[in-house]
Order: C-alpha cells, then structure tokens, then sequence
C-alpha cells in the first residue's frame, strides 16, 4: 500500500463514517450514564452504568498497576495454552477422521454427542478431577476450542475438489503425497476459519472459569481479566467492570486478528483474491 | 452532435426497436487510484432487429460495454442512444436497467430460490402491468413455444444448464425487450449443447425479432449467429474489423459447412487469433 | 454382480429404485464384448434390451429419416442407449450404434425392465419419469419419438398424453426417500461402527471410574451409578426422569433459550439484512457493532446484573446478545455472498429497489441465515450454561453448578448429558425448518447442484 493509497483510506468516506457513529454511540452512552445528574432521571439500563469518561480517567489510573497487567497475562496464558492443546489434538484428529471413512465411523457419531454440551457444563468435571484449579480450567478451555477446530477442519477437507484428487493421482503421487500436498494445503484455510472462530470461544470460556471459580468464592489461584471483572463488580468499582470488558475485547481481537495474519502467511496464494 | 441526433432519430422512426448507437464511448476504471482504460473511443451502429456479434480475447473490455448498455456501470466519457434516446451520456454517465434492455448473464441468472415458471413470469410480475393469471397463460404459452413445457415446477438447480438458459432467455422475452443483451452466455455448455442452444437461439430470434447484442470468444459461433460482426481489439477495445455476415436468414447448422462460411472464418480468424496473441502476451486476467 | 449394481447405480434412472429392483435388473442383465468397430446394433432391427455401457466408447447415430436435433452423439460409461427396447408402440431400433473402441456392455431386457419397475410401488414412476427425462433432454427427440417414451406405468388402454405435456414430474415423497436412507444406512458398516465407538467411550469411562478406580478418576461419578440414578423412581439425589423437578429445571432453561433466540432473530436478521444491502447504513452502523462483538459474552455478566432487575433478565439478556451477534453477522454475511448478477437481473427485469429486497436479496441469503441461526442456538445455549452458573435460579445450567457444590456428583452428570441432548435437538430443529424453508437448495445439493 503505498502512501497515497493509505491517506485515501484513512479520510476516505467509510472511516469518516465509522467515526462519525462511534462518537454518537460514545455520546448517547455518556448522556444516558449521567442521566441521573443532568436530568434529574435514571435512564433504564443505561442510567446505572458508568460513563465512558470516568471509566477512561479510572483506566488512566489503572496503567500504572501491575496487577492489571498480570491479568492479562494470566488470561493470555491460559487462552493460548488450551487453544494450542486444541490445535495440536484437533487437527490431526480432523485430519484422520477426513481420511479414513472407518474412523469417522467410529468416532464422529460419540464426537456429534459430546459437542452440544457446552464447555462451560464441563467446569465441575473437570474441577474434580484435575488436581488443580489452573488444570480445570486449561481443560475446559481445550474442550471450547477442540470441538470447532476439528469441525472446521473436516470441513475443509470434505470440500476439496475431486479434481485435486485425480490430477495428484493422474501424475503418480503416493497416498503419503497426495495427503501432503493436497489435503493438507486445502485444509488450511478451514483451520484458519476455525482458529479465529476457536479463539472467540476460547476467550469466552476463559473469562467464565475465571468468574465461576473466583466468584465461587474459591479463591486459590484466581487472577484473570475474568476474575478481575467479578472481583471489580463484588467490590463494587463499576467503572473498572468496564474496563476488564473492553480489555478482554481488544485482547480477544488481537488474538483473532494474529490468528489471521499468520494463517494467512501460510495460504499465499489466497491473498490475491 | 445534432446532425447525429437527426440520424439517430430519423432511424427509431422505422417500426422496430432497439437500434443502438455506440458513439465515441470511453471507459475507464479506477482502481487502487491506477486508472485501467477498457473502452477505447469506441462508436459502433447496431441496427434494429439485428444480430451483432462482439468477438474478442477474454478481458478485452467488452463486457463492459454491456454493462453500460445495460446501466450497471458508468461511462467515463461518450454517450449510448437506443432508438434516438440517450441511455447515457453528458450529465448521464450511468444508464437506468430496464426492461427494454435485458442481459443474459454468463453463468446465468435464474433465481434458484423459485421454480422456472416463477422465474419466468418475474418481469411481468415485478412491473404489474398484467393481471396474475395472464402473465401466468403467457409464461406458460411461451415456455411451450420453446419447448420448455413440464419443467415449469422444477428448481433451476434441478434441470440442465442448456434448459436454464432458455428459460433464462425466454424470461427476458416474456418482457418484449428492445434489446437482448448476451454475456457469453454459452460459454459453460459443452459443445453439443451449445449446437443446440445455437439453433434454438435462432428459431426464438425469428419468432421476436429483437435486437440482439451478444458477446462471444467463439468466432464461429459469431458468424453462425449474426447479421454483424464486430472484432474488438484487446484491452482497452475497439472495434478493429466490423463485418457483414451475408450468409442469408433462416440459417440452419449446415451453414457451418457451406463455403461462404468457410471464407468468413478464414477473413476473419487470423484478425482474432492477432488479438488473442496480444492479450496472451499481456498476462490479462479474464474479466 | 456387486460390480453391475455398483455401475447401475451410477446411471441416472437407477438411482431411484428400490435396492429389491436393483437386485432384480442386475439379475436380468447379460454381459456382452464388442470389438473396435463393431456394430451392436443397427436402425430397423426389432428392439428387446435396453444397453448400459460398462467400458470403452460408442458411437450412436439416429437414423436421418427420424430428425432428431442431434444426429450423432459419443456415449460416455454408465450412459444408456437402447432405449427403444421400452418405447410404446412398434419397439424398433432408431439408430445405429458401433464401437469406437471395445466396449463392454450389459444388456437389460425391455419387457421384464418395465416389470420390474411396475413391481417397485414407491420408486417405480420415479424411475421411469427419470428414463423419460433422460432420453428427452440428451437425445433431443422430435415429438414423433418422444411421444412414445412411456411417461406411466399404468396399463396400455389408458389414456396416453404426449410426454411434454405431462404434469409436474413426481419425485419419491420425502418421507420415503427418508425410509430409503435410512435403509440404506442400516446396511452399511456405519451402525456398527458407531456403536464400537460408543462402546469404547463408555468402557472407557466404565473401566477408569469404577474398574480400576485409578486416581482422580475415582472421585468422578460412575456410569452405573449415572445410569442408576438417572432411571431411579426414587433417586438417591432428587433427580431422575421420574421427578417433576428435572423437567422444571429442562423447561425453565428451554424457556429462557427459546426467549432470547426468538428476539435474537426477530432484531438480528433485519439489522443483518440492512447491513449487508445499504452502504450507507453498514458503514454508519456496522464499526459500533464490530466495537461491541468482540467483547465475551460473559465479561457482560455484571453489567448486565446492574443494569436489569430480577434473576430472569439478566439471564436472557446474555444469551440474546450471544444470539444477536451471530444472527446479525451471518445474516450480513448472506446478503454480501449473493451474486450481483442476481441483483442485476432483477433490475433489468423492472424491479423497483424494494423488489429487489424482497424477491431477491431475503431469498438468496436464507441459507446464511439458517447457518447463522444454528450456529445462533449453539452459542444461545453456551451463553445460557454460563449465566445460570453465575447467576441464576433453576435452569440446566444452575443444576449442574448446585450439583457440585452440594456434592451431588451424579447429578452433574444427568444435567450435562440434557444439556447435550436438548441443545442438539433444538440445533436439528431449525436445521429442519431450514431445509424445509428451502426446498430449492436441497433438490439443488441432491443432484449435485449442476
């Protein structure tokens, strides 16, 4: 992209638009919290939460604090230790189950009852049986990313062409081969799909295992954004509920956004789409 | 300009329609800020009720001249009448879509999501200008006229495509069009079908004698086909050659052998085959 | 015998019947060779089989005098020919057919074809309007001949209306092709292989928790002991499907599901509608939403206990907004995997800006909108789990989480395997509306989208 291009995008209409609506929304909100001081009313709903200007000079504060950044870390650790579990187990799972129509028969049926419970059911399980609070909620954290990793990648192996099949046959290729360079390769794509979605759920059930067993008053290691979150909330500090909420978000995009860059670092040759 | 109103009008005064003038069109797309010429200054005269066949090397620009017939995209510089009228021009550059003036696309257009018959009466339906049960007597007169009849009920999804696109083309009929707007529209079908489709073609042509501008990169689909053939030149296009196809109507498929044809092809093939090189050479990506 | 029914099966008319028939046609069906340049048949010669090609290519050419539309066609494996064999009326050869190189075919007898046929109550008519369809649509036959085709297997004397003017071709109702599938399902080694695999999971679970009782795995609750409790008329813990309170718990959170997901779609799949159809309208509103989505849907917990009263509300307030997200985006997604040819279309054939909405841009999206709602139940229930833990009286969810602390093991158990159970049904639940909604696009899959 060279400058011109990205001067033109960056006051080009969209963008112009985009913060155009954000400034409204971040007004109303800021009406509607003060409603009760300005208006003499407490609007519904949005009357009894922060408003973005106290949350932000709360946040200013809050850079300087070291335990919000050991929260972060704690959650990214987590997110990434149960999502890469889930990739190292799940993509090869996939795979096999894509290549070999008797282990899909085997597996996919108890695979298809095992995925509607939600990760979240698992907590007590998994609580009970792990020796450590950290463990559980690494498991359960795998068990939200693996269910949508291997879907996807089932996916994106069901969907490759015939076509690639019969030319890597037609030119001689070993079963090895064609798995290699034609399954494989075709696969990429849907696991992308999957981390990035994988990573929306990882995050989710990482900051509920937070809640749920900081605010299940077990204390023990705790630590988290979700922690943070609930532990601001029973201590009463509204604004940094905010705070945790949208800092959860940026992470959470972070991931998904590094998750598609280095996705797309291995599939070239879509980029020219 | 006003003696080529004065020409332009004179020709609508003759009882067909859809005479089109190309006059002087520039086209020019704007991309990522490099601008990108399709249409060169190009004119051409489509007379009514004639078949004009636009022969050139994928990604000439051609279809963008159908576009902006059709009033998909704008003209950068240049002005199109139908029938004296102005479609586009100065203080116009985008052409309103009408009915007047169909496309049929390339991959087809048929709504998957509602049967052939539904399909068909769309047009009529969406114009309101006929009560429901006449539109559907029509759709189904003309659907048998084509041969179409027992497939009114079926999915597009459900048939060939060599079936879809007769139904896509007798959709557009069902509007009586002044002009019928062809994208390459065989360009998927194998070359049996497309044999068929060809004649089938004709016969539905000389029962509704529309204007037919239709696009192809098959040369002698284009002599079998029309009255005038247009050779473009490879990106940005304009008409290099234009021909006279003098091969006499009612055309059947032993035209394809007979001598006349033979001499069109060798006249006009080597001229083809000079773009196609060139665009070849160039890298272009099909449009 | 496998191998002629394997090939048959990949002929079109075929396809349809019963696996009775296809038994019956393979057993009425000879093998013959022909050389390079051989001719199998010839215009005039008295018709009595129906040919399928098994190998190689033919040539097959009509007799001039018939004026088909083709008059020679190359015939590909598993195309039939012959087919004169079963026309009404005088059954003569109406073309000649020779070996471009050697062919292998397999002759079916035309008389005891239509028996066969006829025997097959169900995919009898079916198949036969398949061979109608078939012989009409590849070999372009002028009314002469296509007349003839048998459109019914009713009795000769009954009325015979020319085959392009039938009605509306019948396909196998859906509740037998459901019935044939599910035949043909039972027939194959996936049953059984899908029983090994459940077999090893619950052995698994058997054999660690209360077999050998190996550490960590002792603690968990025991397949006998869920089982037991599960179906106990009087259990141990309060909870089986005997008692009222196990479906209080099920409705109360189907209830809450059901709430949220209702709205969810009546607000998300408008707004992903506009979104996707008007520029202006997505660039205005679409970057406040992207602010919002990325947040989890639990981290709004709090927020969502301050803001609305009561222990209901919050509840569906977290599963809607889970829900909306998904709805909202997917639906987005649809309208913009439409192709603009369609739009064009519609446009070229008179339709007004809102025309083109209604006809063209709500239709076309459906099938993202129905994968978005699934995805849309799938993350109603993950949100609903995690806010009834959280917070929250009754509910699957709540079950699960009182179960533990009050050291109800087994119980957890019951509650995660409901939860599993109701959360796939109501998935294939819109899966069904969906493909019910859609009957274009199954069809359209079903024939391999040509």
């Amino acid at each position: 992209m060279n400058m011109k291009k990205m001067r033109r995008s960056l006051f080009s209409r969209t963008t112009l638009r985009a913060i155009v609506s954000i400034t409204v929304f971040l007004l109303l909100w800021e009406a509607g919290s003060r409603s009760k001081e300005w208006a003499g009313f407490t609007m519904p709903w949005i009357g009894l939460i922060p408003a973005p200007t106290s949350v932000l000079s709360v946040w200013w504060d809050l850079l300087g604090d070291s335990g919000y950044w050991q929260s972060w870390y704690l959650s990214l650790m987590r997110v990434l230790s149960g999502f890469v579990a889930a990739m190292v187990i799940g993509i090869p799972l996939g795979l096999l189950m894509a290549v070999s129509r008797t282990f899909n028969s085997i597996t996919f049926p108890s695979f298809e009852i095992l995925r509607p419970i939600p990760p979240l059911a698992w907590v007590p399980v998994a609580i009970i049986f792990w020796p450590t609070e950290e463990l559980s909620i690494a498991f359960v954290t795998f068990l939200g990313a693996f269910f949508t990793v291997v879907i996807n990648v089932l996916g994106g192996a069901r969907s490759i062409d015939m076509r690639f099949y019969q030319s890597a046959q037609a030119m001689g290729s070993s079963q090895w081969d064609i798995f290699k360079r034609v399954v494989l390769p075709a696969t990429v794509p849907s696991i992308v799909v999957g981390s990035s979605v994988g990573m929306g759920i990882t995050w989710n059930v990482v900051v509920a295992a937070e809640m749920i067993s900081g605010g299940g008053g077990g204390g023990g290691s705790g630590g988290g954004l979700g922690f943070f979150i609930w532990n601001s909330y029973v201590g009463g500090s509204y604004e940094q509920i905010v705070i945790g909420m949208i800092s959860i978000g940026i992470a959470g995009y972070a991931c998904s956004e590094l998750l598609r860059g280095i996705g797309g670092f291995f599939t070239p040759w879509l980029r020219t789409r | 300009m006003s003696a080529v109103l004065e020409k332009v009008r004179t020709q609508g005064n003759e009882a067909r329609h859809g005479a089109i003038r190309i006059d002087d069109v520039v086209k020019i797309y704007d991309p990522e800020g490099a601008a990108v010429m399709a249409v060169d200054h190009c004119t051409l005269d489509i007379k009514a009720g004639e078949i004009c066949m636009i022969v050139g090397p994928s990604g000439c620009g051609k279809t963008s001249l159908l576009n902006a017939i059709a009033g998909f995209h704008d003209i950068t510089s240049g002005a199109i009448y139908m029938d004296g009228e102005m479609l586009c021009g100065p203080g116009k550059p985008k052409a309103d879509p009408g009915a007047d003036r169909i496309v049929v696309f390339q991959n087809g257009a048929l709504f998957p999501w509602k049967t052939n018959l539904e399909n068909v009466a769309f047009g009529p339906m969406m114009q309101g200008k006929m009560s429901k049960k006449e539109i559907l007597e029509k759709a189904r007169s003309m659907m048998a006229d084509a041969g179409l009849s027992g497939t009114e009920h079926n999915y597009p999804g459900e048939v060939s495509s060599g079936l879809r696109r007769r139904v896509e083309i007798v959709r557009a009929l069902m509007n009586d069009p002044k002009v019928l707007l062809f994208d390459e529209p065989y360009r998927a079908l194998d070359s049996l079908t497309r044999s068929v489709m060809h004649e089938s073609l004709l016969e539905i042509y000389y029962k509704n004698k529309v204007t037919i501008f239709f696009i192809t990169h098959d040369l002698e689909e284009a002599i079998f086909l029309g009255h005038k053939l247009v050779i473009m030149t490879t990106r940005p296009c304009r008409p290099k050659k234009v021909l006279e196809v003098d091969i006499p109507h009612p055309r059947d498929y032993s035209v394809l052998t007979s001598p006349r044809f033979r001499e069109l092809l060798e006249e006009t093939s080597s001229v083809v085959h000079e773009e196609a090189r060139k665009s070849f050479a160039s890298g272009e990506k099909e449009g | 015998m496998e191998q002629v029914e394997r090939l048959l099966k990949r002929t079109l008319p075929f396809q349809v019947v019963s696996p009775e028939t296809l038994d019956g046609i393979a057993e009425i069906s000879r093998n013959e060779v022909f050389k390079a340049g051989e001719v199998i048949y010839e215009a005039g010669q008295p018709a009595e089989e129906v040919y399928v090609l098994v190998s190689g290519r033919v040539k097959h050419r009509i007799d001039p005098e018939i004026k088909a539309r083709v008059h020679e066609k190359e015939l590909q494996v598993g195309d039939v020919f012959g087919w004169a064999a079963i026309l009404e009326g005088e059954k003569v050869r109406l073309a000649d057919v020779a070996c471009i190189e050697a062919a292998e075919v397999l002759k079916i007898d035309g008389a005891r074809l239509l028996d066969l046929l006829r025997k097959d109550v169900n995919f009898g008519e079916a198949a036969l309007k398949s061979f109608s369809q078939l012989i009409s649509q590849q070999y372009y036959l002028p009314p002469s001949v296509s007349e003839r085709v048998p459109t019914t297997l009713s009795k000769v004397g009954d009325t015979r209306t020319p085959a392009s003017n039938q009605a509306e071709p019948q396909t196998a109702s859906a509740w037998t092709l459901t019935m044939y599938r599910a035949g043909e399902w039972l027939r194959s080694p996936d049953p059984y292989l899908m029983m090994v695999g459940f077999a090893l999971m619950l052995g698994f679970w058997y054999l660690t928790v209360e077999v050998l009782k190996l550490p960590r795995f002792e603690d968990l609750p025991g397949l006998t002991t869920v089982v037991k409790e599960w179906f106990a008329e009087d259990p141990v813990y309060g909870m089986s499907i005997y008692t009222a309170e196990y479906y209080q718990h099920i409705w109360v959170s189907i209830r809450r599901v059901a709430i949220a997901f209702l709205l969810a779609t009546a607000l998300g799949v408008p707004l992903g509608l506009f979104l996707g159809w008007s520029r202006s309208f997505r660039e205005y509103v679409f970057p406040v939403f992207e602010l919002l989505r990325p947040i989890p849907i639990l981290a709004w917990v709090p927020l969502a206990i301050i803001m609305f009263t009561g222990s209901e509300t919050p509840v569906i307030f977290l599963t809607f907004l889970a829900s909306f997200f998904a709805t909202a985006l997917n639906t987005m997604l649809g309208v913009e995997s439409i192709d603009e040819s369609y739009t064009r279309a519609a446009a070229c054939l008179g339709a007004n800006r809102w025309q083109v909405f209604k006809e063209v841009i709500v239709p076309g999206s459906m099938p993202y909108v129905f994968t978005g709602l699934q995805i849309s139940v799938g993350v109603a229930w993950f949100s609903l789990v995690a806010g009834e833990m959280v917070s929250g009286q009754y509910g699957l969810g709540y079950v699960i989480n009182t179960s533990y602390t009050m050291v109800r093991y087994p119980t957890i158990i019951i509650g995660m395997v409901t939860l599993g159970i109701v959360g796939y049904t109501t998935s294939a639940m819109v899966r069904i509306a969906g493909n019910y909604m859609m009957q274009w696009r199954l069809r359209e899959m079903a024939l391999g989208g040509r």
